[in-house]
């Protein structure tokens, strides 16, 4: 295997193991966070080696937190969940499902790739700056974001680089698809999982620019002293800063937003893609409703660029924007009720294989569903008010992403692992893996909807301990960070599953799961 | 290269879609790259708005130099353009005189910042001359890419033949009236109104 590989399969596999790698590394970031929040008052253990910079003593700094919560939330959505995703899954199956030869375009997949893993590293050298890594959330917002140190100039840095990688992949993988589908293979009998890449990949160009051009207005005021998103008048602790404002910190939450949403769908619609196929092959039943779904796709990668101020109704928007994006808001639910319905339906009358896939797809949908059902309340101005940047927020989206994007991602991995290198991973591993999984993350996640409903705040670096919203909630941060330790001792039968199974001799059958998609079809 | 069948459709149209893997890739990128400058336009527009008060551009900016620098972005999409209908190999000639007057908006372009440098005028001024250095300088860029391209062509032709270097032609020339394009906006949206 040469490193310098233009195969969408070696490509497909680097884009794997490299976001696997930064998922690991986002979770551990997280981990330091909840233990934290548990024990805000004791030194973390093994504190002293973050450096006398981070945790004198041992002693979390609140500047050091903010590193953790601005470098988990950008590592694992940009570097992550969207390259395992779309990077490693859409490169190494889309050529195979169709019958292509390869990408469109080899030697720009492969520059992707390599542009990619610039741009993480570019995010990971940040934390040895002077003041650390980003430290304005992964949302960056000004003026925090550009009076912050250094580290907010990486992060710019490391996303413009991103947001060119995302360009090539996203221009080859549609271009792949509606080219080089094989004779006769016409758009209505793509599998759904393709359909789902198609849209996330015109989500990623069309979405992603806006975020670039962002991302440069947010340089020049840092770097060349504008005022794009700095307004006149600003005083930081008791100085007028000698700028000449006139700028707008709202026009980034638009910039932003508008790209943002659309990426939670480019979060999501991979992940139905993947669900979709692992749930067909194991109820050995074809997709209930695969028109449905795929009109559902199309209509949810369109309006998710209608609804991005959803994120900002606090922001003091007049009624009748307010009430545009609520409408929106409400509209785009109905796409992902008709898919995961459709795949509820796909599993009526199948006799189901409760393979370690199968498992893993199959709780994505009620994972899924409590997401979206929590998504709703915060889609409506009245209720997201009391609700907005609290944990509840915090637990809506993780509910989706967590047990729901990353399950799906999950069972991706243990469905095509006998495709990619012709070992089946172990079931009794991959068992405690699932089950141990499951029951951690809602231990973490489900408490957050109390908190967030009590109106703790989702930024605190001790928890809100000294607010009254706090009292009696002491004991489920002290659950949620002993469920964070057993999330990551519980991903170690992964992590020994993948190392003792590639030790194997390769004797899975050719197609272990009896699948009927085209790449378990004949080998290459 | 690895040892796969080779990609279809590289350059020749699929019947089904009608078009090229460049041809379609392209307009992809062209897709994006409206979606970069209309966020930077849109976010021009609602600071403008949003402003108390705003310079007027036909005072503060160099017009005429502007207006010069239009014509020449004009002409490079010309010359450009006549490389369609020119005779096997004297595409070379329009291509080397287009890549000429690119250089000659790149360097008018610097003399009028060198000259706003000195007047005092910098980005850190305020916000429409924050939006002219950001946008204009932006589109600089985009004339350096062409300009690269329209070497990368030259320089390729001998190797790849005359189809290829007609496609790649097609390509760049669409790309200069994108460039043309953005010029356009920022010309009538800084310089004159
Ligand atoms: C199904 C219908 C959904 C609705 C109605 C919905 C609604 C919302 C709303 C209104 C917010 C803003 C809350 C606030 O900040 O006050 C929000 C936040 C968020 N949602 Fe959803 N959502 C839905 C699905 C999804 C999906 C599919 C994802 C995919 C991953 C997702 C990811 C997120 C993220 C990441 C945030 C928080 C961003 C942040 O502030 O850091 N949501 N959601
Ligand atoms: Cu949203």
């Amino acid at each position: 295997m040469r490193i310098f590989s233009t195969d969408h399969k070696v490509v497909g596999l680097q884009y794997g193991w490299t976001s696997l790698t930064f998922l690991l590394l986002g979770f551990l970031l997280i981990l330091l966070i909840r233990w934290q929040l548990a024990w805000p008052a004791d030194p973390l253990p093994l504190g002293g080696l973050l450096g006398a910079g981070n945790a004198p003593g041992g002693f979390m700094l609140p500047e050091f937190y903010n590193q953790l919560g601005a470098m988990h939330g950008t590592i694992m959505v940009f570097l992550a969940v969207v390259p395992l995703a779309v990077g490693a899954f859409g490169n190494y199956l889309i050529p195979l499902m169709i019958g292509a030869p390869d990408m469109a375009f080899p030697r720009l997949n492969m520059l992707s790739y390599w542009i990619y893993l610039m741009a993480g590293l570019v995010m990971l050298a940040s934390f040895f700056l002077p003041g650390g890594a980003a430290n304005s959330g992964w949302t960056a917002y000004p003026p925090l974001s550009i009076l912050a140190t250094s580290g907010q100039t990486a992060w710019l840095v490391g996303m413009f680089l991103l947001i060119v990688s995302s360009l090539f992949a996203s221009i080859n993988i549609i271009v792949t698809i509606l080219q080089l589908r094989a004779p006769g293979m016409t758009m209505m009998t793509l599998p759904f999982f393709v359909w789902s890449q198609l849209v996330t990949s015109f989500l990623l160009l069309l979405a992603f620019p806006p975020l670039q051009a962002a991302a440069i207005l947010q340089l020049m005021d840092r770097l060349a002293g504008t005022s794009f998103f700095l307004p006149s008048g600003l005083v930081v602790s008791g100085q007028a800063l000698a700028v000449s404002g006139g700028g707008s910190p709202i026009l980034w939450q638009h910039l932003f937003w508008f790209l943002a949403h659309p990426e939670v769908y480019v979060l999501i619609l991979p992940a139905f893609g993947i669900v979709a196929e692992v749930i067909t092959t194991s109820t050995r039943k074809p997709l209930w409703g695969y028109r449905g779904m795929v009109g559902a796709a199309l209509f949810m990668g369109f309006m998710s660029f209608l609804v991005w101020a959803h994120h900002m109704f606090l922001t003091g928007m007049g009624p009748t924007m307010s009430a545009f994006f609520q409408v929106t808001t409400m509209i785009i639910s109905v796409p992902s009720v008709i898919i995961l319905s459709s795949l509820v339906l796909s599993l009526h009358g199948g006799s189901i294989r409760f393979t370690v896939p199968a498992l893993f797809a199959l709780a994505f949908l009620p994972m899924f569903g409590i997401g979206g059902l929590t998504g709703l309340p915060l889609g409506l101005a009245a209720s997201d008010i009391p609700l907005h940047d609290t944990y509840y927020v915090i637990g809506h989206f993780h509910y989706i992403v967590a047990p729901g994007t990353l399950f799906a991602l999950f069972a991706g991995i243990y469905h095509w692992f006998p495709r990619i290198s012709g070992r089946l991973l172990d079931e009794r591993l991959g068992r405690w893996h699932f089950w141990g999984s499951l029951i951690t993350m809602n231990l973490i996640f489900m408490p957050m909807f109390a908190q967030g409903l009590a109106g703790l705040n989702r930024r605190l670096f001790d928890g809100g301990r000294t607010y009254a919203a706090s009292a009696g909630f002491e004991f489920t941060y002290e659950l949620q960070a002993w469920a964070a330790v057993a999330l990551g001792l519980v991903q170690l039968f992964f992590i020994v599953n993948l190392i003792l199974t590639l030790r194997k001799p390769r004797t899975a059958p050719d197609n272990p799961w009896q699948s009927t998609t085209r790449e378990w079809q004949g080998r290459s | 290269m690895s040892g796969h069948a080779p990609i279809p459709y590289t350059t020749e149209p699929r019947a089904d879609t009608g078009v090229s893997n460049v041809t379609m890739g392209f307009w992809l990128f062209i897709a994006s790259e409206v979606m970069l400058f209309g966020a930077l336009f849109s976010s021009y527009a609602l600071l403008r708005v949003s402003a108390e008060d705003w310079p007027v551009g036909r005072e503060v900016l160099h017009l005429g130099l502007g207006s010069i620098n239009t014509m020449v972005l004009v002409w490079v999409l010309v010359l450009m353009s006549r490389t369609r209908r020119a005779r096997v190999g004297h595409y070379r000639p329009l291509v080397l005189a287009a890549s000429a007057l690119a250089l000659v908006f790149l360097a008018m372009k610097g003399f009028e910042y060198r000259t706003e440098w000195v007047e005092g005028v910098r980005p850190a001024t305020n916000t429409f001359f924050a939006m002219y250095f950001t946008l204009t300088g932006l589109h600089a860029l985009h004339v350096v890419g062409g300009l690269i391209a329209n070497m990368w062509i030259l320089a390729g032709a001998s190797s790849v033949g005359e189809a290829m270097t007609r496609g790649r032609l097609q390509a760049v020339t669409r790309y200069w009236a994108f460039v043309d394009l953005v010029w356009l906006t920022i010309f009538v949206g800084l310089y004159l109104l």
